[in-house]
C-alpha cells in the first residue's frame, strides 16, 4: 500500500516493487572491484544534479529580483525577497482559478469515491470474477490520453453544448483521467481487508448495509481512501490539457498566461504548484506508510485471535 | 449420465437462486460501465466518428489520410523522433540508475530516497516541469550563461527547448523515473546465483551481461522503452509552454481543436486524434506483452 500508492505514474503498468535483495555484488578476489561501480556512482551523481538544478533555478527565478545578464558573483546575493511568491495573490485573475480548481478538485474526489468506492466493494463481494475486467476498464485512460479525450469532447459538443459550457463539466473527465490512479488504491486497500468477514460480523450484529459501509468498511479503508483522494487532488490541481483546450480558466490556465505578463511572480506562482504537489505526495506517502503499519499489527492480532478461536473449538 | 442427472436436480432443490443471484449481481456495476460508456467510450469512439466524416458528413477516409500529408506529416515524424529519443534516454539512464539503485549498499538510503523521487518525480510533467526548464536551460537560463561564461554557447546552432534534442532534455525529467519504477522490480529478480554460475563458468562481468542479465531484461526493457514512447508522444502541457509552433502531434491537434481553420478541416484533426489513440493502443498492447515474458523470471 504505502509503496505503490507513490508510484502514481502508470500504476497499473508498474509492478510492485519487491524488497530490497540482499547482494554481495563483488565476486570474491576480483581486484576491479573499485571500478565496478564507477558506471553507476557517475549516473546517480548527474541524475542528483539533474533532477535538482532545474528545481534550484526554479527558485532563484521566483526569489530573486535579478536579469540573469546581470547575474554574476557581485549580484548573486542581492535582491532576494518572498515578494514574487505572494505577489500573485493580488492579482485579479488569482482567486477565481484557485476557487475553480479547489471545487474541481472537491467534485471530482467526490465523484470518484462515490463511483468508485461501491463499485470496488461489489466486485470484491459479490463479483470477484470481474476484476480482471474492472482492472481492464480502469487501465483505459492510458490508451486514450487526454488531447485524444478532448478531441471527442469537441465531436460531441454540438450535440451537449448545455452540459460543457458549464465548468464543472470537466469534473467527470477528470475523474476519469484519475481512474487508473484511484481504483487501483481503493482496490489494493480492499484487498489487505478480509472484507467478506467484516461485512459478515457487520451484518449479523444486525446492522444494515448503510452502517456497514459507514462503521466498518470507511475505517478500515482510511488509507486507501486517503490516498485515492490525494491522487485525485493532485491530477486536478495539475491537469492543463483539457482545461486549456476547452478554455476553462483553471489554476494551469492562470500558471501559464501569467508567466507572460509578471516573469517573476509568474514563477513564484509555478514553484509553488510544484511544492504543492510535492507535498501532497509526501503526505500521502507517510499517512500510508503509518496506516499500514497499524493494519499489519491488526491483521496479525486478528489472525492470532481466529486460530485461536480455531483452536478452542476443534 | 444419472450422477449428472442428479447433481443437477440436487443443485436445484438446495441452493436455487444461485446461477441467478450471479446474474443479478452483474447489475450492481451498471452506474460504473454507464459513467465509463458515458465519458469515456462515448468520446473515444466519437473521435472515430468525426475523423471518418468529409465536409459534407459522409463518411470517408480522406480525413484519415490527410493527417500524413503536409505539417501533419512533419509534426508526426517530429514527434516520433523525440518520443523515441526520451523513450531511449529513459530506458538507458533509468536502468542504469534503478541498478545503482537496487545494489548500492553504501548509503543505506540511497534505494529508498530513488523510489520515493521516483514516485514523485514520474508525475512531474506539466507546466512547472517547462518553467523549470525555461529557467535552467532557456535562452536567459542560468546553465546557459554559465557555458556561456566557459566559452560554450548552447544556442549558437539551433538548440531549442522546443526542439528534438531540447525536448528530450526536458521528458527525461519524467521519463527517467518512470523507467526506474518500472524496471526495479526486473532488476530485483536478477538472481545473484546466475552471476556466481558465470563467474564460476570462466564469465566476465562483460559475459555476464551479456548472456544472460540484458537477455533476461530484455522484455522489461522493451516494455519500457513503449510506456515511455507512449508517454511522451501524448504528453501536451510541457510542449505547449516550451514550443509556439503546433509541431508535434498533441499541439497540432489543439490546434484544429481551437477552430482557427476553413471548414470542415477540423474532422482532419480528429483523424490525428484517432490515430494517436491506434499508436497508443498498439504500444500498449505490445507492453502487455512483453510484461508478460518478464514475469517469467520471477517466482
Amino acid at each position: 500500500m504505502s509503496d505503490h500508492s507513490i508510484h502514481m505514474a502508470m500504476p497499473d503498468l508498474v509492478d510492485p516493487p519487491t524488497a530490497p535483495t540482499v547482494m554481495s555484488p563483488r565476486p570474491v578476489g576480483k581486484p576491479r572491484a573499485r571500478f565496478a561501480r564507477l558506471i553507476p556512482n557517475t549516473v546517480v551523481i548527474v541524475c542528483g544534479l539533474f533532477f535538482v538544478l532545474p528545481l534550484l533555478t526554479l527558485a532563484r527565478f521566483a526569489l530573486q529580483n535579478v536579469p540573469t545578464i546581470l547575474l554574476g558573483s557581485s549580484t548573486l546575493f542581492k535582491k532576494w525577497s518572498l515578494s514574487g511568491l505572494t505577489k500573485a495573490f493580488s492579482d485579479p485573475g488569482f482567486w477565481p482559478a484557485l476557487k475553480l480548481s479547489l471545487q474541481l478538485a472537491v467534485g471530482t474526489v467526490v465523484l470518484t469515491l462515490g463511483l468508485l468506492l461501491p463499485t470496488a466493494i461489489w466486485v470484491h463481494m459479490r463479483l470477484p470474477r470481474a476484476r480482471a475486467f474492472i482492472e481492464f476498464l480502469t487501465v483505459l485512460p492510458y490508451m486514450i490520453p487526454a488531447i485524444a479525450l478532448v478531441a471527442g469532447i469537441f465531436v460531441i459538443k454540438p450535440h451537449a453544448r448545455w452540459f460543457l459550457n458549464s465548468d464543472f463539466s470537466l469534473i467527470p473527465f477528470y475523474v476519469v483521467l484519475a481512474l487508473p490512479f484511484t481504483y487501483r488504491s481503493l482496490d489494493a486497500g480492499l484487498r489487505a481487508i478480509d472484507l467478506r468477514t467484516l461485512v459478515d460480523a457487520s451484518r449479523g450484529l444486525g446492522a444494515g448495509w448503510l452502517t456497514t459501509l459507514r462503521t466498518v468498511i470507511v475505517p478500515n479503508l482510511r488509507a486507501a481512501i486517503l490516498s485515492a483522494s490525494f491522487l485525485t487532488g493532485a491530477v486536478v490541481i495539475g491537469e492543463f490539457t483539457i482545461a486549456d483546450t476547452l478554455l476553462k480558466e483553471t489554476l494551469p490556465r492562470f500558471q501559464a498566461t501569467f508567466v507572460g505578463r509578471e516573469p517573476q511572480a509568474g514563477y513564484g506562482i509555478n514553484l509553488l504548484a510544484l511544492l504543492l504537489t510535492i507535498g501532497l505526495f509526501v503526505i500521502l506517502s507517510v499517512l500510508t506508510r503509518k496506516r499500514d503499519y497499524k493494519r499489519k499489527s491488526f491483521t496479525r492480532q486478528l489472525e492470532k485471535a481466529t486460530r485461536m478461536t480455531s483452536d478452542a473449538t476443534s | 449420465m444419472t450422477d449428472i442427472i442428479v447433481a443437477e436436480g440436487g443443485r436445484t432443490a438446495g441452493a436455487p437462486p444461485s446461477v441467478h443471484r450471479r446474474n443479478w449481481a452483474w447489475l450492481g456495476l451498471v452506474p460504473f460501465l454507464a459513467f465509463l460508456f458515458l465519458f469515456l467510450v462515448v468520446p473515444a469512439i466519437s473521435v472515430f466518428t468525426g475523423a471518418l466524416k468529409d465536409t459534407d458528413g459522409h463518411s470517408s477516409f480522406d480525413s484519415m489520410r490527410a493527417a500524413f500529408t503536409g505539417q501533419n506529416l512533419d509534426a508526426f515524424w517530429f514527434s516520433v523522433r523525440f518520443s523515441a529519443g526520451s523513450a531511449l534516454v529513459g530506458v538507458v539512464i533509468g536502468t542504469v540508475l534503478a541498478y545503482a539503485a537496487a545494489t548500492a549498499t553504501r548509503p543505506r538510503w540511497l534505494r529508498n530516497l530513488v523510489t520515493a523521487f521516483s514516485g514523485v518525480a514520474a508525475n512531474m510533467g506539466g507546466l512547472p516541469l517547462a518553467f523549470a526548464f525555461l529557467t535552467l536551460l532557456g535562452k536567459q537560463g542560468v546553465l546557459t550563461k554559465i557555458f556561456k561564461a566557459a566559452g560554450w554557447d548552447l544556442y549558437g546552432g539551433d538548440f531549442g527547448l522546443g526542439e528534438v534534442p531540447g525536448l528530450i532534455v526536458v521528458y527525461s525529467y519524467f521519463q527517467i523515473p518512470l523507467m526506474v519504477l518500472i524496471t526495479l522490480p526486473a532488476i530485483d529478480g536478477l538472481k545473484q546465483s546466475w552471476r556466481e554460475a558465470c563467474a564460476n563458468l570462466g564469465g566476465t562481468t562483460w559475459t555476464y551481461w551479456r548472456r544472460v542479465g540484458l537477455p533476461v531484461l530484455a522484455p522489461s526493457l522493451l516494455g519500457g522503452f513503449l510506456l515511455l514512447f507512449a508517454n511522451s508522444f501524448s504528453a501536451y502541457a510541457t510542449a505547449r509552454i516550451l514550443t509556439q509552433k503546433s509541431s508535434i502531434v498533441p499541439l497540432r491537434i489543439a490546434f484544429y481543436l481551437g477552430g482557427d481553420i476553413n471548414a470542415g478541416e477540423d474532422a482532419v484533426g480528429f483523424a490525428l486524434a484517432a490515430w494517436m489513440i491506434i499508436i497508443m493502443v498498439v504500444c500498449m498492447a505490445i507492453y502487455w506483452v512483453a510484461r508478460r515474458r518478464a514475469e517469467r523470471w520471477r517466482a
